[in-house]
């Protein structure tokens, strides 16, 4: 059922070389840079990283979401049904946006209109994309909400979100989201905002969504607990580049890139003891104060002169699979060679 | 994003002198508005030396004259020199409109820093007089106070005055409840410092640029109150050069010269519009949406 | 709802009270005989005493207080010290001229304020925005009269087009348009510079919220973004600075009303101020407060029109 790095079958959406940035005081910073990722039919593909990673950033250029005054989104292509939507004019853009890819934000309390029932917001993207009549619309929206399990939802429909709770604003999202049926759903941290048991929930509605339908997923979250539950492959991120993608077996037994394994480290687990939860030292670079060389050297324990003039290339491992990692120590490099030849 | 703005008076200096460095620094037409409004004071405080004529000379041959070589902006219908009764009346607006600012900016800081300050009744009795002074637009509750006290320079600013407390005094009671809050304050006071050196000390450094930028603000509504009042027939007396009284005067001769009426409602335009530059360029600058405060 | 309404009026009586105290008050402070200023100077002393007990202001000042309250409360306002006439009917006579002008003003004013103020937002830091936001600030500089003036000069004396007086005349459609056109532009005008502020400013806060970026995210057309998804939640404090901007319109109106020669509250209470006329004068201040009171009541109500989640109760 599931392809990875299989050529024969067609990815739904193919990003090579994406590159998003940002006009900070005059200079443009990239926060995504140059990744390259495909998302095979049916597949959920995790992006995992800390906030200010890139994450969020990459959804957002996938969808022409950036903010054109300060932002920039550059693509080698963004391949999604035969077009390059990194060159896609804004009109043709919009007709995919909800319709073929859509996406659910991270804060359910925010991202509903406070002014607009909440019915009318789920139909609102099978009005335009479908062109449905008002009363399919409702019909259709109305379904949606209860496939999201929003109890007595016929009697719900007409209420506004400041009605609802944050869980039952996020399968509103969620329903949103579903309405035109997409190819692609792009989940920004969905359930980060929620309290833990609501949290559960969303994650297996999201699953059992998943298994209905036909949809491939892009998950982002900073939880590898949840990437654990949900995702067939993942591609870690950090500071605008993916360090480390693979399958999510792979990825969890062979933690390679000293980035992976200290957010696993930092996971919390109740077989371990809490009071050595591992935390990274450090923190993110902010964009203007990218360094040189590999954006973690900085945090990373096993970092060595090269890591800190160049930023390793996103190699496979030799030991097959699809398992890549941008590492100088961990990956795949003749680092004696490397050095001669940076010495030169 | 956002400049850090340490609001505590333990800064060494006022924090108002960064966020008007900000006004400046931000929008240019701030720096305008300032340029004009100090240089209209300027010539105001010079009309005597800048002035070409006698303000109250009356020509009778030269009455309602266009503008000449003698006359730059033409004779009012006394044949009056329209120029230098400009420069004078810049003097009744500008004193009368600060005055009334002033006074009203030092009562309602006070009316609103007790009330915020010692909360309860007092709070309730104070701001319950202010919402119903504020009920009234400005313009109206002016023309009854002035029509009952009777048209003169001391009446126009009591009027205007009244009419500007209420909002200063809401203007200063906000910040005033948020400082009092501040733990700092109750370490003052677990000091055994007095009231009134709490009030002076740490209270009135928080109100003051917000009351700053106010009051520039309603100065240029001051300044269009006035002329508005004037206008009405509400003034200083005849013959002292005002500019609604010029203007009332060019209204009544409309038909026979324009410049009567516009070259003091361009005089009004243009300092009412230099406040604004400023206010709106300062108020921009401390507005709680750009400013951290903690 | 209407328990709202109800109950929203009960509270207001507090401040209806205050205000007519007010207005008693400071009539009677003034110095000057009111039955002299009518009667004028040649006046003789009996006609001056049948005057002032015409006015009933010879009786104890608490007395006349006492009676002044009373009658406001049932609707006996008393007659115009100068004409005579019942206040009530003085008042009627002039308020359709005052309604319609500030009706019709504020609608000018939202018309070009929205957009305008939506238009600046979209485009900010554009030309477009800094036009938009010196000229309006131009534009609420103006005091009421001189824009009057000015337009008075351009329309009717250079260009012929309206006519110098607007007196108001309501014969046919064309006449009363004609009448209204010039005072209603310019308070239209004045209202048009404030509410462009504010519409920009809150439009700029309502498209940097997040359920904007949910609309996007949905393929919604842009157009359908920025007006029902932006414009629905910006128009929110714009109701609120709308309601306090009545305040300045009233105040403007009265120059407005002078300027144009127009019938209206403004010129009445000029008259009643000019010729002493106490009853008239309270009458007025009665209205005006009951005016703002009402405002402030369809402010409110408005809000429940467009935010769902204001409750009446």
């Amino acid at each position: 059922m599931i392809h990875p790095g299989n050529p024969r079958v067609e990815p739904v959406l193919d990003v090579s070389n994406l590159t998003t940035s940002f006009r900070i005081g005059g200079e443009w910073h990239a926060a995504v840079r140059g990744i390259s990722f495909a998302l095979q039919p049916n597949e959920t593909l995790a992006l995992v990283g800390e906030s200010g990673c890139g994450k969020s950033m990459t959804a957002l250029s996938i969808l022409g979401l950036v903010p054109k005054t300060n932002g920039r989104v550059e693509a080698d292509h963004i391949r999604y049904e035969g077009k390059d939507l990194s060159r896609l004019p804004d009109e043709e853009m919009r007709k995919i946006r909800g319709n073929g890819i859509s996406m659910i934000f991270q804060e359910p309390m925010t991202s509903l209109n406070p002014v607009l029932p909440v019915g009318f917001q789920v139909m609102e993207a099978l009005r335009y994309h479908q062109k449905m009549s008002r009363g399919d619309g409702e019909k259709r929206a109305l379904e949606l909400l209860e496939l999201v399990k929003i109890p007595s939802a016929k009697s719900r429909f007409k209420e506004y979100p400041h009605q609802f709770s944050g869980g039952m604003r996020q399968r509103v999202m969620i329903a949103m989201a579903l309405a035109c049926r997409p190819k692609v759903i792009l989940a920004d941290e969905p359930t980060t905002a929620l309290d833990v048991t609501i949290q559960a929930q969303i994650l297996s509605l999201l699953n059992e969504l998943k298994a209905e339908t036909d949809m491939s997923m892009i998950f982002i979250t900073h939880n590898l607990g949840v990437v654990a539950a949900l995702a067939d492959r993942v591609a870690v991120m950090y500071a605008g580049d993916i360090v480390e993608i693979a399958s999510v077996n792979d990825l969890f037994a062979r933690p390679t890139h000293p980035y992976t394994e200290a957010l696993l480290r930092s996971v919390p687990r109740s077989d371990r003891d809490t009071k050595t939860l591992y935390s990274i030292p450090g923190a993110v670079p902010p964009l203007t104060r990218m360094p040189e060389g590999c954006r973690f050297a900085a945090r990373c324990e096993l970092a060595i002169d090269i890591c800190r003039r160049q930023n390793p290339p996103l190699e496979t491992l030799p030991a097959g699979g699809a398992h890549s990692v941008r590492c100088w120590v961990r990956g795949d490099h003749d680092l004696t060679a490397m050095k001669e030849h940076a010495d030169v | 994003m956002t400049d850090h703005v340490d609001v505590l008076p333990e800064a060494s200096r006022h924090p108002f002198i960064d966020q008007l460095q900000k006004a400046f620094r931000n929008n240019k037409l701030t720096g305008v508005g300032a340029v004009i409004f100090v240089l209209i004071i300027l010539v105001a405080i010079a009309a005597p030396l800048l002035a070409p004529h006698d303000p109250l000379q009356q020509h009778i041959i030269a009455r309602l004259k266009g503008p000449s070589a003698e006359y730059w902006f033409g004779t009012d219908a006394y044949g009056r020199d329209i120029l230098s009764r400009l420069l004078y009346g810049a003097r009744v607006s500008l004193v009368i409109s600060l005055t009334a600012i002033g006074l009203a900016m030092v009562i309602g800081s006070i009316i609103g820093i007790i009330a915020g300050y010692f909360g309860g009744m007092i709070d309730l009795a104070l701001m319950q007089v202010m919402d119903v002074l504020l009920a009234f637009p400005a313009l109206i509750l002016g023309l009854i106070v002035v029509a009952m006290l009777g048209p003169s320079m001391e009446n126009l600013i009591i009027a205007i005055a009244l009419t500007a407390i209420p909002p200063f005094a809401r203007t200063a009671r906000a910040p005033t409840i948020a400082v009092k809050e501040r733990d700092y304050i109750e370490a003052c006071r677990a000091l055994g410092f007095g009231h009134p050196r709490i009030i002076v000390r740490h209270i009135f450094p928080n109100v003051l640029s917000e009351v700053l930028v106010m009051g520039s603000l309603w100065l240029a509504t001051a300044i269009r109150v006035e002329a508005s009042l004037s206008f009405i027939g509400l003034g200083v007396k005849p013959p002292t050069a005002s500019w609604g009284g010029m203007i009332r005067e060019g209204f009544e001769n409309i038909l026979d010269n324009v410049w009567l009426s516009v070259c003091p409602s361009m005089a009004i335009l243009l300092v009412v519009f230099s406040l604004n530059l400023l206010g709106d360029g300062l108020r921009d600058a401390i507005d709680p949406k750009t400013r951290s405060d903690s | 709802m209407l328990r709202f309404v109800v109950r929203r009026l009960i509270f207001a009586i507090p401040t209806l009270l205050a205000v007519m105290t007010m207005v008693f008050v400071l009539v009677r402070i003034v110095p000057g005989d009111p039955a002299q200023t009518i009667l004028g100077d040649q006046a003789s002393a009996e006609a001056l005493q049948t005057m002032r007990e015409r006015l009933g202001v010879d009786r104890p000042i608490l007395e006349q207080y006492v009676e002044f309250m009373r009658g406001a409360l049932v609707g006996d306002w008393g007659e115009s010290m100068v004409t005579g006439k019942p206040v009530l009917t003085e008042i009627a006579r002039v308020l359709p001229y005052t309604i319609e002008l500030t009706v019709v003003s504020l609608i000018i004013g939202a018309v070009i304020g929205i957009p305008l103020g939506a238009w600046s937002a979209l485009h900010r830091n554009e030309w477009i925005d800094y036009a938009t936001r010196v000229g309006s600030l131009l534009g609420l500089s103006f005091p009421a009269f001189v824009s009057a003036i000015l337009m008075l000069i351009v329309f009717s004396i250079q260009l012929r087009w309206l006519p110098v007086i607007s007196g108001g005349n309501r014969a046919t459609f064309g006449e009363w348009a004609r009448s209204l056109a010039l005072p209603a532009l310019n308070l239209g005008l004045i209202m048009a510079a404030y509410i462009t502020r504010v519409t920009r400013s809150s439009m700029l806060g309502s498209l940097g919220e997040d359920y904007i970026r949910t609309a996007r995210a949905k393929g919604v057309p842009e157009r359908v973004v920025i007006w029902r998804h932006g414009m629905r939640n910006a128009l929110i404090p714009v109701v609120t600075v709308v309601g306090l901007y009545l305040g300045i319109l009233i105040g403007n109106s009265v120059l407005t009303e002078i300027v144009f020669n127009r019938p209206g509250l403004g010129k009445l209470i000029v008259g009643a101020l000019g010729q002493r006329d106490y009853t008239l004068l309270q009458g007025l201040m009665i209205i005006y407060t009951f005016v703002i009171v009402i405002v402030n009541l369809l402010t409110d109500l408005t809000y429940g029109l467009i935010d769902p989640r204001v409750k009446y109760q």
